[in-house]
Parts: C-alpha cells; structure tokens; sequence
C-alpha cells in the first residue's frame, strides 16, 4: 500500500530495513515515510534506536539491506558509488561529535566542504579556486568565526567545533541538511545557538532540514514535524504539539520523564 | 546392607603404595595451606617490624638499625604474633588466601576454643607432629579448621582468578625463576668478582684515549651516521606505501584481507631477525663488499619491517569521524586519503621516523662490528688488535654520538608528538 502524494515529496522512504552483519542487529525495520522541500523534520528516540543508522542510509554512507529512497525524483538506492558521491555533494551532513580534522585549521577543516566539486587532481593538490576561499570565510563569517579561520579545530570549544561543521556543510550549498544529534554534546545554550543556526538555514535558505534529537523540548522548539523511532521502528509521525505524555512514554518507555533545555 | 566403603577391598589402603601416596598427599596438602597462612602472617609481622624499627631508628635515635632487640626476640615476637593473629583475628594469610578460622562441625569458635586452638599450636605444631595427622592435631582436638572463606551463595573462584591466587604464583615464579637464574651461572657470577682485577690494564687503556685517531675515526662515524640516515630514508619510501596495505581497518574484503594477512606476517618475520643477522646474510651474499654497503642494506630492510608495523598500527587508530565527514560532502576515495586520513597520521609518521633513526645509528655501530662498516667496524678491528687505548677512543665517541642523537630525535620528535 505505498501511495506516492501527488505535489512528489522531495524524500521518500520506502520500507527501509537495515541489517548489521556483525552481530546480526536489526537497526531498522520496514521504515516508510516522506519529507517534504522546506520541511524541518526531527527524529527523536531513545539511544539504540536507530537514528543514526536512518541518516547514514539517506546519504548511503551506510548501505540499506532492503527498501528504498527516492531524493528529488531520483531513486538513491539505485545510484553507482561514482553518481552518489555528485548526490552526496548537494547533502549536508552535521555530526554529534563534529567529525573534524583535529591537526588542520578552521578554514581547512570548512574548505573540504567544497571537496564534492572539485576536480580530483586539484583536489589532491589542495588547489582550491579562489572564490572557494572566499566562501569559506563568508561561511565562518556567518557562524561567528571568521576571527578563529586560522586557528586549529583541537583549540576550539565544543560549540565553535560545531559551527565549524555548520559552514563545512553551507560551503556544499546544501538543499538537504542531515544533522545527526549536533547538539548531545553541548550545554543547554550552546545548543539553541546551534539550533538557531540550523533553523536559519531551514528558514531563510530553504535548506530542507532532517536532525535528531535526544531531548523533545528541543525538538518541539525547532521541528516542523517529528517522527520517533522505537526499536528501528516508525512508532510516532505527526506535528510537534500531537506528542503529548501518553505518546511520550510510548516512545521512551514507562519510567522516563520529559526534561526541558531552556 | 550398608558395608563401610572399602570394606571388600582386598588391602587396607594404607598398604597399597597409591593408598600412601593420596594419604601423603592429603596430609601435605592441609599442612602446606596452614603452612602459607602462617608464613604470610610471620613475614608481613617482620616486614612490618623491620619497617617500624628502622624509622624509630632513623629519626628518633639517629642510627641505622632494623630490629632494635635480639634477632631471636625478633624470631619469637613473629612467631607469636602471627599465631595469635591467625587464631584470633582475621589475619593477612587468611584475608590474601581467602579463608578463615572457623568450627569444624557445629561447634562454637568461642574465645575459649580459640586460645585451646592457640595453646595446643605450640604443643603440636611448633614440634610438627600435628601435621602427622588430616586434619592436623591441634585442630581436631580444638574443633576448629582453617577453611574456606565464602560469601552466602557464591560459588569459589578458583585459584588463578584471585588476587591472592596470582600474587602467590607470581611469587613463586619470580623466586624459582631467581633461584634457578643464580643456580645456573653461579661459576660464572663469581669469576665477575674474582677476575675483575684482570682487566685493570683494559680499563687503563680505555681512559687514556689516543687522540691521534680522532680525524679517521671522525670520518668512519659520519659514514654511521650516513648508514643510518640512508637506511632510514629509503625504509621510508618503501613502508609509507606498504603500511596502507598493512592496515587492517583498510584493507577489507576478499582481496584485502588476504594482502593484510600476509603483508604482516612477512614484516614480523623480517622483524625478528636481528640487523646483525640481516648484516651478516648481506656480507655474505654481497661477497668481496665489505663494506658500509651490506650494513645500510641490513638496516634497510630491517627498518622497513619495523616501520610498516608502527605506521600500519598508527593507521589502525585513526579517528573514523572525518572519514565519514569527507566521504559526505561527496568527496572522492583519494580525496579522503588526503583530507580524511593522512592530516592524522603525518606527524606521528614523522615522529616513528625519527624514532627509527635514532635506533639506525645505534644499529649502524652494531652491524659494523660484523664488519657492515662505519664506526662500528673501526672498533672491532681495534679490539681484535689489543689496541685497547685507541678502541676506548672510539668507544667514548660512540657514546657521545648516540647520547647526541638520541638528545636530538627526542627533541624534534616533541614537536610533532
Ligand atoms: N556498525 C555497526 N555494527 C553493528 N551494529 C551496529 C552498528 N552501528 C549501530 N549498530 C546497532 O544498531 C542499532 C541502532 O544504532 P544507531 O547508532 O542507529 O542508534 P541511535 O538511535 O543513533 O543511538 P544513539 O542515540 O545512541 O546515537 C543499535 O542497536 C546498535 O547497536
Ligand atoms: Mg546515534
């Protein structure tokens, strides 16, 4: 019963199931929704819940076992490994311990941003146009770093780590943003900064915005629509406000109690 | 029709030689458990009165001494404590060992049965005729027995999952180790001593260097140096590409694995040959070259071997973070090679490097005694040549060399740690 919407979502998932080999872990299972352009879509669940494994599939930095994706039209799951890395280019992706190159600079660290658009040998040369390096600095610009361009990432805070990875992922000029828990690493106000900078993205970019959270006051603050995920399965899928403490213990469990990050 | 067990048995046991065996061994088994007990009690008493002793004679009587009392007060006053604290207390033996005094079968571990327990010690085990009987004597008569020490419920663990368990053993092993190590060179341990005098005219020779080899001897250790150097260079260029290869997290899949599998085990074969072997296979296979050039070979591909590993090991560690992250934006296989992963491996590269070079000068020396050139073999002519004097010239160079080298890597190597 798979009914595609007539104005097309611009993601669908369709029966997505992911098996690890290694230790046989069913991650998720027959997992079936869409996400339409301009949408900011949270994903919440407890820890193990498969979250990530669902973020890492839509880009297929992890491959689906069965089902499908189809991104703007296109079937993902269908691409070659050198047609999903031009895919994977317009595909922003943010991560909860940042995933910076630790020894390299800011500027270095938000240029391999570009990487997707460069010509291999240039690439290996680390000859990057000089309009790159503009953008580069217009993108620490805008998340308040241009001062700390030349400064080693091992030197920054955990939150200007973060916006370090924000303008690595503006330098792809994403339309789709994954954010795999950016902010489970931070203090309660660096995470709404973080999260501001997501949401002017999403709102002022248009970037379409899929992120999971660990807390649901964040997620009700900044999403325009959430699904939860229960044991790799699609447990809630509705707006904000429909989450209300009957659907909250059915996605984390009986004895859990909601906590705020003001 | 309940006959005793054994009462059809042809003998008793104690005439068979298996029944004496068990019998002995049962017996020695009780008696050596007691036995550890109280041996772990008496030396922690003395350890601890040695220690007491010889700080109340340091600071307050300003003299050196351990016991401060005759050593047979000393003897007496462990022995009786050790038994005092094993009967009445839980001692050091029996917490390390995990057991406890306690009433054989049902009958109260009163004070009373205690100091019994404690009287009859000296009746039957001082002169060691309890121990003639299973269970020894004074425990049978005092209805008390060293045994097991166990929480409710718990099933014991045995003897090499316990701390006291494995002291013990590592104990035994170090002492029985020790002894048989002594044991076996003693002749020779004791000419150390005796013979020492004969080498006063060597020893003399060396502290009078001849300077007047300084220039030559100059020249043959830059040549080490160069050995090195070289050697280290071109192991280098050989390993940087191999340790990828070498690099289980890299390699995977059914060609990979395979390439990783025998990759490592040549590189640990090679490894473990010596450079000295390494510079003697060359002098031998070179034949006629004599020369610096076997040793640099010798070193080279020992070097190699080494450098592969730590490269490969370093590979291994690399944070998977910005590999996931380059591959995301799109990039291509090379480009994370060169975004993702060689920004975290250059400096410890550089670093294993240098590591591998300062060891390369101190071979370089090693292998030229084999005659792999270089410095090394300067002084292994002098030493056949009974020119003491210009040997120890060459040896006090050598030291100066490798403890300036081993300054210098130590040094460039903190600026990329
Ligand atoms: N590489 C892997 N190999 C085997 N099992 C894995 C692997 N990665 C994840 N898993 C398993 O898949 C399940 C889902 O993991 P996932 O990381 O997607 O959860 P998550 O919701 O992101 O959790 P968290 O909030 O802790 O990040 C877990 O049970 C995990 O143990
Ligand atoms: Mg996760």
């Amino acid at each position: 019963m798979v009914c595609l919407p007539m104005a097309n979502p611009y993601l669908v998932v369709e029966h997505l199931t992911k098996v690890y080999e290694r230790g046989q872990v069913l991650a998720l299972r027959d997992l079936s929704f869409t996400v339409d352009k301009g949408e900011f879509l949270v994903v919440i669940g407890l820890s193990g819940s498969g979250k990530s494994t669902l973020l890492r599939c839509i880009n297929r930095l992890i491959e689906p076992t069965k089902g499908k994706i189809w991104l703007d039209g296109g079937e993902v799951t269908r691409l070659s490994q050198a047609r999903m890395r031009r895919v994977r280019r317009k595909i922003g992706m943010i991560f909860q311990q940042f995933n910076l190159v630790d020894r390299s600079t800011a500027i270095a660290n938000v240029l391999t941003g570009r990487l997707g658009y460069l010509p291999g040998w240039r690439a290996l040369l680390g000859w990057f146009p000089e309009e790159d390096r503009e953008k580069a600095l217009a993108s620490l610009e805008r998340v308040g770093l241009r001062d700390k361009a030349y400064v080693r990432v091992d030197q920054l805070s955990g939150g200007q780590r973060q916006r370090v990875g924000i303008a690595r992922a503006l330098m792809q000029e994403p339309e789709l943003l994954l954010a795999d828990e950016p902010v489970s690493a931070l203090d309660p106000a660096t995470s709404h900064s973080i999260m501001q900078y997501l949401e002017q993205m999403n709102k002022e970019d248009g970037v379409t915005v899929i992120a999971s959270l660990h807390f649901l006051s964040l997620a009700r603050r900044y999403g325009t629509r959430i699904i939860a995920l229960k044991d790799g399965q699609l447990v809630f899928d509705g707006s904000p406000q429909a989450i209300d403490n009957v659907k909250f213990k059915e996605i984390y469990g009986e004895d859990a109690e909601e906590v705020e990050v003001r | 029709m309940g006959y005793p067990e054994g009462y059809l048995s042809e003998r008793p046991p104690w005439t068979t030689l298996a029944g004496i065996r068990n019998a002995l061994g049962r017996r020695a088994h009780a008696a050596g458990r007691y036995f550890a007990v109280f041996l772990l009690d008496a030396g922690g008493l003395g350890i601890l009165w040695i220690l007491v002793s010889y700080a109340y004679a340091w600071y307050v009587l300003h003299a050196t001494a351990y016991m401060l009392v005759p050593w047979w007060l000393f003897a007496v006053g462990v022995v009786e404590g050790a038994a005092l604290w094993g009967s009445f207390g839980l001692s050091l033996g029996q917490r390390l060992l995990g057991r406890e005094l306690g009433p054989a079968e049902g009958r109260e571990a009163s004070a009373r049965v205690r100091v019994r327990y404690f009287l009859l010690w000296h009746a039957f085990v001082l002169p060691g005729i309890g121990f003639l009987f299973d269970p020894p004597l004074h425990e049978r008569l005092s209805g008390l027995r060293l045994r097991p020490r166990r929480i409710e419920g718990t099933a014991p663990a045995p003897w090499y999952r316990t701390s006291s368990g494995l002291f013990v053993a590592a104990l035994l092993v170090v002492t029985c180790a020790a002894a048989v190590g002594v044991t076996i060179s003693w002749p020779a341990l004791a000419r150390l001593f005796r013979q020492a005098g004969e080498t006063a005219d060597f020893w003399r020779a060396l502290v009078s260097p001849d300077t007047s080899i300084l220039l030559d001897a100059g020249r043959d250790m830059i040549v080490t140096i160069f050995m090195a150097v070289l050697a280290t260079l071109f192991a280098v260029v050989v390993a940087v590409p191999l340790s990828f290869l070498a690099a289980r997290n890299l390699m995977t899949g059914p060609v990979g694995r395979p390439v990783y599998t025998i990759l490592r085990g040549a590189m640990s074969i090679i490894r473990s040959i010596e450079p000295i072997i390494w510079a003697i296979i060359f002098l031998v296979w070179v034949t006629a070259l004599r020369s610096a050039f076997a040793g640099v070979l010798a070193l080279w591909v020992h070097s190699i071997a080494d450098l592969v590993k730590l490269y490969a090991e370093r590979l291994e560690a690399i944070d998977q973070g910005p590999i996931e992250a380059i591959t995301a934006t799109g990039a291509g296989r090379l480009s994370v090679l060169r975004y993702a992963i060689i920004p975290q491996i250059v400096n410890p590269y550089i670093s294993f490097t240098l590591y591998r070079w300062d060891i390369n000068i101190r071979m370089a020396t090693v292998v030229g005694l084999v005659g792999g050139g270089g410095i090394g073999q300067r002084l292994i002519n002098y030493i056949w040549g009974v020119q003491y004097r210009q040997a120890g010239t060459v040896m006090i160079l050598i030291v100066i060399l490798v403890w300036a080298i081993d300054y210098l890597s130590a040094r460039l190597r903190e600026k990329f740690a």
